[in-house]
């Protein structure tokens, strides 16, 4: 499969996988292992004073995995961007993902707020990627301040409804000299070989995966659609049409 | 008796007893290598420099640690 590149780095997965939600540390460390990501999101929470030492991430290579710590809980940009700052103090790694969700119901990122800690934050050197709504004004306006991807939702966090972004996904697609990544609500591998179909440069899985009945089976399955909606997309797929059109040839010896 | 605000907990010590430094106070409250950063009133402090940061009575205190997340 053709490699995908991200700002100044090269990677042969198109799938990146989330490392919330998953019932052990041992089913994520499988998990990650068998879905051949190389890009996995981390978040920054308070150490719980009461119960500390649950490190749900030493299972995590580092030599293997790049680390994306995201801003996830911020309402604000100065929140995400107080979050952004303590996430490379504490892992030395300038690539973040952006979000902010100030609606805790359906998490849907804001795009006034994402944009504003965007254009502070690429100042400050991050490798930014920030997580959107599929709105292909905001995500040019963010490729011109300098976001090393665009992150456009296919339904909202955790739902597993799919591309219900589908049509304006495309025209992020078409428009967009950054990789667009498809992020969110994707609950089955079809909905991944979709967005790659339709020429998303990577997707980003974590519920799907990590709430499955056996993670490291469906983390496998992720990667094959992934690798499939890719390899489909390079090889050209043909549009649809009303009418058909037969594959074998209908003349023959049957009637005059 | 002194205080120190950590992860928005007002935590109270005896005068003698207030740790000098960020490693002393992850030591006193057993928290271990598990906070990865930490803010002292507002400044990030990362966790190479805790031995050398030194904490007063009355500051607050944010230890953050990585956890799951997508």
């Amino acid at each position: 499969m053709d490699k995908l590149t991200i700002a100044d780095r090269t990677f042969d997965s198109r799938l990146l996988v989330g490392t919330g939600k998953f019932s052990s540390p041992q089913v994520m460390a499988q998990a990650l292992d068998a879905s051949g990501a190389e890009i996995v999101t981390v978040a920054l929470r308070r150490v719980d004073i009461d119960n500390p030492a649950d490190d749900t991430l030493r299972e995590i290579d580092r030599e293997r995995f790049l680390l994306l710590p995201n801003t996830s809980g911020a309402r604000t940009a100065e929140e995400a961007i107080r979050l952004a700052r303590l996430a490379r103090a504490a892992t030395g790694i300038e690539w973040l993902k952006l979000e902010v969700t100030p609606d805790p119901y359906y998490l849907l990122p804001c795009p006034i707020e994402t944009l504003k800690a965007a254009e502070v934050l690429v100042k400050e050197g991050f490798v930014v990627l920030p997580y959107i709504n599929a709105d292909p004004i905001l995500a040019k306006r963010l490729q011109d301040v300098g976001t090393a991807t665009v992150m456009p939702l296919g339904s909202p966090i955790g739902s597993n409804q799919g591309l219900k972004t589908r049509a304006s996904l495309e025209i992020i697609i078409e428009q967009s000299n950054v990789p667009v990544v498809v992020d969110a609500g994707l609950g089955l591998p079809s909905h991944v070989a979709e967005a790659m179909e339709i020429g998303a440069d990577a997707v980003l899985v974590n519920t799907a995966i990590a709430t499955a009945g056996d993670p490291v089976a469906m983390a496998v399955a992720f990667k094959l659609a992934t690798e499939a909606g890719r390899r489909a997309f390079v090889a050209g797929p043909r549009a649809p049409a009303p009418n058909a059109e037969a594959s074998s040839p209908l003349t023959g010896f049957l009637r005059d | 008796m002194k205080s120190l605000k950590v992860n928005g907990v007002e935590r109270q010590f005896d005068p003698d007893q207030l740790p000098g430094t960020l490693s002393a106070l992850l030591e006193a409250m057993g928290v271990g290598t598990d906070a990865v950063v930490a803010e002292v009133d507002g400044r990030i402090v990362r966790r190479e420099e805790f031995a050398r940061t030194e904490i007063q009575a009355g500051q607050q205190i944010e230890l953050i640690r990585l956890m799951g997340g997508g």
